[in-house]
């Protein structure tokens, strides 16, 4: 019967086409800008490592001085002297401080310097963000512990640099100094880059190009290439003084091996703040915290309220298009009460006549359906140009692709469902006579 | 002209005016909003930086190797700079406004006690005069002095300004009860710094929402690291030419630096505001379809009743209706129905102003603009409604004997 | 075959009581071919709608093929009708948008039969209405005559027992009704019964029964030879 059904919705479409057009065309547009708009919500919504989100954590301790207001978020950033004493104690499965460097890498063979981007990391980092290796892997722990002049290179720069040789052993002059590669990742985008939020809008943007071991790092005095955060009276002058002093511009993150583990760890993080608190540090140290990879995102506002405000605008400009298409099908549906009558006394049951003319409006919907998904694509175009992280993650994927004929037959087909309802309630006997 | 029995009449077909006075509503209600928020973002967007925006841009190289004399560098990419025909002024600068990336520190008014509030302000310096650069205001004091101007070794020494030229957005904050501001102190840190002088408007790079944008102070410094940053000031007409000659000639120069980047403060204006004018121009798509559909819906409803009918309206003429009385009767009947969801659209646009203000941060909506709505839709209701009831208003008489 | 003791329909609206059909009998036995007369507003409308199960009834029985229909559901009534009785309207009724043999489809369909079952008894019903080289063809581009025919058509393909027809001729030119009455007539000799409601005497003559109905009650006749050949004017029965 559904066959049947399908059949006489899609004649009944082309009796009149104008009318058909202007449901389609309504359930298209109203489809089309509600879809767009999630998908760009949800690639900005979504969980980057869902396999560990919950037990992968930044370690926030705060460092703000005695009169920051109560309300104030904790800094986001951690000085070198936090890190330091968090990495020695060694607690967690896996954990990495980590902050941003950059420079010129000069290559060999006469090629012209470039600046690059980079992250000066411990050698957990890899293992701890899911970061997949081509060649190579990780620098040693020995290397990682005296800052050893290793680098692991992006898919993209290694391919700039050595084309599609296995560079590993190989040597590179990198922020004016000599280093060994060790490893090349392949291709790895995490969207966002959350492992590296705060201070840029970089966070749906290219991966870093190289990483260095946070030893190396600082020894050779690599500058931050972030945002430094100083209270009170600012550092001493000179690299080591930003080191010495409480400035902020370090991330730490700890992997835990079960997200059982948090309440644990995060005691343990009181006890380390109460002991720095006897030196003299931390006075509202106490605000220091823990935060999983989706907790850590929503403070960083990965998902602005730009976005969400766009999304509710075409959520709702998709309900007034709703409400058209009902009132269309009514229209069209009361013309049809002749043959609904006949339909009846030739012996359909009003559960047949409902199934009929639900199945039509689901007909509109789908032929609705495949339109949008054609303005879809329009309506994705469009909002990629509100920024580079949107036109990163501005992309139908699959899923989206099916859900949005989806949305088009539920959405037509609930439209549908009053003008049905009305439609079977049709009293044989009183139409057939006004033929 | 009978409303009662028009309105009675519409009572008996109540799915179909609700279904219309629903859009109606709906539209109303995110049409006010959208139209006010974009109105909003339109004006952030186009506030002034108080600079010679036009004709400036902003380049900047870095240096990597060692031992590179910088106030040499400096001096030089200055005097070649000046030399070029079409530079009007250039200085070094640690940013510029709209660049959305730069030095934020906070400073206190008249003592650096833990007691006194501190505020954040952008923070400029430049060893060349900035205001005669970026073509900003000078309205109170003056600029610095040559012999003002530190030079700073970063690794040696901090920071440590004598003086400032400051906003009067800042001034005025800092100092409430004060009307002239030179010669006032402010701290920055230790530092203690006096005012010389005070500009109408200068913006931070971040351009933030409300007075944050606007507190911004300069301090005559010259850091010895080995970056390069220069605002470049062009006679007009001149800047995309300098922009690629300028590049072209500080990269030819040496070759012991990599050039960064070099972005007019027109590009940097557009970056800044990417997304508030593309949220501006969705939320525009997104009202002119609303209109467009709601207006074919009321084509449609208003269609259908006329059909359903020709035999009533038939005999309407038949006993007397001239064709206006045909046509003024579904004008009103389409203006009943319009003003009912108009007058439910009002409520829900506050109701969903509200909810926009407390979730998401979007502006109050200023009762002023609804009226504005209310007129849109109600032509809106009229100009769809014009078809179908000229087209029951030529139903001829005969209507009214046809049988089938 | 259909059986109507005693029945009355009353229609309530706003206090004001309609009596359609008051202390109606009727008895229609299998193979017979009755006629239904009566003036306008005598309630032959409301007897067809009783009788097609397109309305129900206040009070009193109606047995179909043997089974009591009053308070049947809807969908029990659906099916019966569907199953039982074949209908043909004055205004034909067919769906403009399919063609004939789609038109004779429709009732099929709320059967469950399955295609191949479906296509035998419409080829045969069309058949014997003559339009079977016309299945593809739409109702637009017949007379009307032949739109009858296939509306007869729709009406036999589901082997009904009993046909109603309400004003079969109404629509049609003279000798076209007459096509259609020599098609009712050789359908009757088949082995249908035939119920036909109208208002012309002459047609009412070709049956075999009539059925006169004033104000809601029966005056029955057995032979139209026995009545003067002018319509009566109703004697109204003895209350």
């Amino acid at each position: 019967m559904f066959a049947y059904y399908f059949k006489l919705g899609l004649r009944s479409l082309r009796r009149n086409p104008a009318l058909t057009a202007l449901m389609v065309l309504t359930l298209a547009v109203g489809v089309a800008t509600s879809m767009s708009t999630l998908t760009v919500l949800r690639a900005m919504s979504g969980d980057p490592v869902p396999s560990k989100s919950d037990r992968l954590f930044v370690v926030q301790v705060d460092n703000s001085p005695a009169d920051t207001a109560a309300g104030e978020e904790p800094a986001n950033h951690l000085s070198w002297l936090d890190a330091k004493e968090l990495l020695a104690a060694g607690d967690g499965l896996r954990r990495s401080a980590m902050y941003a460097v950059g420079g010129v890498a000069e290559p060999e063979g006469g090629e012209a310097s470039q600046l690059i981007n980079g992250m000066a990391v411990n050698a957990d980092f890899f293992a701890m963000f899911e970061a997949p290796f081509l060649h190579g892997g990780a620098w040693s722990a020995e290397d990682d512990a005296r800052g050893g002049a290793q680098v692991v290179l992006s898919s993209a720069f290694a391919e700039r640099l050595f084309g599609k040789d296995d560079p590993t052993g190989r040597r590179l002059r990198l922020f004016d100094g000599e280093y060994v590669v060790s490893g090349v990742l392949a291709p790895w985008r995490p969207m966002p880059k959350y492992y590296w939020l705060v201070g840029g809008n970089n966070r749906f943007g290219d991966t870093d190009e190289v990483f260095i071991p946070i030893r190396n790092a600082l020894a050779n005095e690599s500058g931050p290439n972030g945002n430094v955060s100083c209270n009170g009276d600012g550092p001493e002058p000179g690299f080591s003084g930003l080191l010495n002093s409480e400035c902020t511009f370090m991330q730490y993150w700890v992997e835990l091996a079960d997200a059982g583990e948090r309440g644990a760890y995060r005691e343990r993080l009181a006890g380390y703040v109460d002991g720095q608190k006897k030196l003299g540090r931390l006075p509202v140290g106490e605000r220091s915290r823990l935060l999983d990879v989706r907790e850590w995102m929503q403070v960083q506002d990965v998902l602005g309220d730009d976005t969400i405000l766009q999304t509710l605008l075409a959520a709702g400009f998709l309900l007034v298009c709703v409400v058209n298409t009902v009132g269309l099908l009514l229209a069209k549906f009361t013309a049809h009460a002749g043959e609904i009558g006949v339909r009846r006394a030739l012996g359909a049951t009003q559960g047949q006549v409902f199934q009929q003319y639900l199945v039509q409006a689901g007909v509109v919907g789908a032929a609705g359906g495949l339109l949008g998904l054609g303005f879809t694509f329009g309506g994705l175009w469009l909002l990629a140009r509100q920024s580079e992280e949107v036109a990163a993650v501005a992309h139908m994927s699959p899923a989206m692709l099916l859900a949005t004929v989806a949305t088009a037959i539920v959405a037509a087909v609930l439209a549908g469902l009053l003008p049905t309802w009305r439609a079977c309630r049709v009293v044989p006997a009183i139409q057939l006579k006004t033929q | 002209m009978e409303i009662r029995p028009i309105l009675s009449a519409l009572l008996r077909s109540k799915t179909g005016a609700f279904l219309i006075a629903a859009q109606v509503a709906l539209t109303l209600a995110i049409l006010g909003n959208a139209i006010y928020i974009v109105q909003d973002r339109l004006a952030i967007a186009a506030r002034p930086t108080g600079t010679d925006e036009a004709n400036l841009f902003y380049i900047r190289f870095y240096g990597f190797r060692d031992g590179i004399d910088v106030p040499a560098m400096l001096d030089a990419d200055l005097a070649m700079m000046r030399a070029m025909p079409g530079v009007k002024s250039v200085a070094t600068a640690n940013m510029a406004p709209l660049t959305q990336s730069g030095w934020n520190l906070s400073v206190q008014p008249n003592s650096n006690d833990d007691s006194v509030e501190s505020t954040n302000t952008a923070f400029y310096y430049s060893s060349e005069n900035l205001v005669e650069t970026l073509g900003l205001e000078l309205t109170e004091g003056r600029y610095f002095t040559p012999d003002e101007v530190q030079v700073i070794e970063p690794s040696v020494a901090n920071v440590d300004p004598r003086h400032t030229v400051i906003t009067r957005t800042l001034a005025k904050h800092l100092f409430p009860d004060a009307s002239t501001y030179v010669g006032k102190v402010i701290y920055l840190g230790d530092a203690r710094m006096e005012v010389v002088g005070v500009v109408e408007r200068m913006q931070s790079p971040w351009a933030q929402l409300g007075e944050a944008a606007e507190r911004s102070i300069i301090v005559p410094m010259r850091q010895l690291d080995p970056s390069a940053a220069y605002i470049v000031r062009t006679e007009p007409g001149q800047l995309d030419r300098l922009m690629r000659e300028v590049e072209d000639k500080l990269t030819a120069a040496r070759d012991d630096r990599v050039h960064l980047s070099t972005t007019s403060l027109p590009e940097a204006r557009a970056n800044r505001y990417r997304a508030d004018r593309s949220l501006a121009w969705m939320l525009v798509t997104i009202m002119g379809l609303l209109l467009m559909v709601t207006a074919s819906g009321i084509v449609g409803m208003a269609s259908l009743w006329v059909n359903q009918r020709r035999k009533q309206i038939g005999v309407r003429r038949a006993i007397g209706a001239r064709q206006r009385d045909i046509l003024r009767y579904f004008l009103v009947e389409n203006f009943l129905v319009t003003s009912f969801g108009i007058a439910v659209g009002l409520a829900l646009a506050v109701a969903l102003n509200q909810w926009l203000v407390s979730a998401l941060e979007v502006p109050r909506l200023p009762l002023h603009y609804l009226p504005g709505g209310v007129v849109a839709l109600w032509a809106l209701g009229l100009l769809a409604a014009l078809g179908p009831a000229w087209r029951a208003a030529r139903i001829p008489p005969a209507e009214a004997t046809r049988s089938v | 075959m259909l059986r109507m003791n005693n029945l009355s329909k009353v229609y309530r609206t706003h206090m004001i009581e309609t009596h359609a059909l008051r202390g109606f009998d009727i008895h229609v036995r299998e193979g017979e071919f009755v006629a239904v007369t009566g003036p306008s507003g005598s309630g032959k409308t409301t007897f067809l709608n009783i009788a097609g199960l397109l309305e129900e009834f206040t009070e009193g029985t109606y047995l179909l093929d043997g089974a009591e229909v009053r308070g049947l559901n809807d969908d029990a009534r659906s099916r019966l009708r569907n199953q039982k009785i074949g209908f043909i309207f004055q205004g034909f009724n067919l769906i403009p948008d399919l063609n004939l043999f789609d038109n004779v489809d429709v009732p099929l369909r709320y059967r469950g039969l399955d295609a191949a079952e479906r296509k035998r008894r419409i080829e045969d019903a069309l058949g014997k209405v003559g339009l079977a080289s016309r299945a593809r063809h739409y109702p637009a581009e017949l007379s009307g005559g032949q739109q009858q025919r296939v509306a007869i058509a729709r009406a036999l393909a589901g082997s009904p027992r009993l046909l109603l027809a309400d004003e079969p001729t109404g629509n049609l030119d003279t000798q076209m009704a007459r096509g259609v009455m020599e098609l009712l007539e050789q359908i009757n000799a088949e082995g249908t019964t035939i119920v036909m409601v109208t208002h012309d005497p002459e047609l009412a003559a070709r049956a075999a029964r009539n059925v006169h109905i004033v104000d809601g009650q029966v005056s029955d006749l057995e032979h139209p030879a026995r009545r003067a050949p002018a319509v009566a004017a109703s004697e109204p029965a003895a209350t």
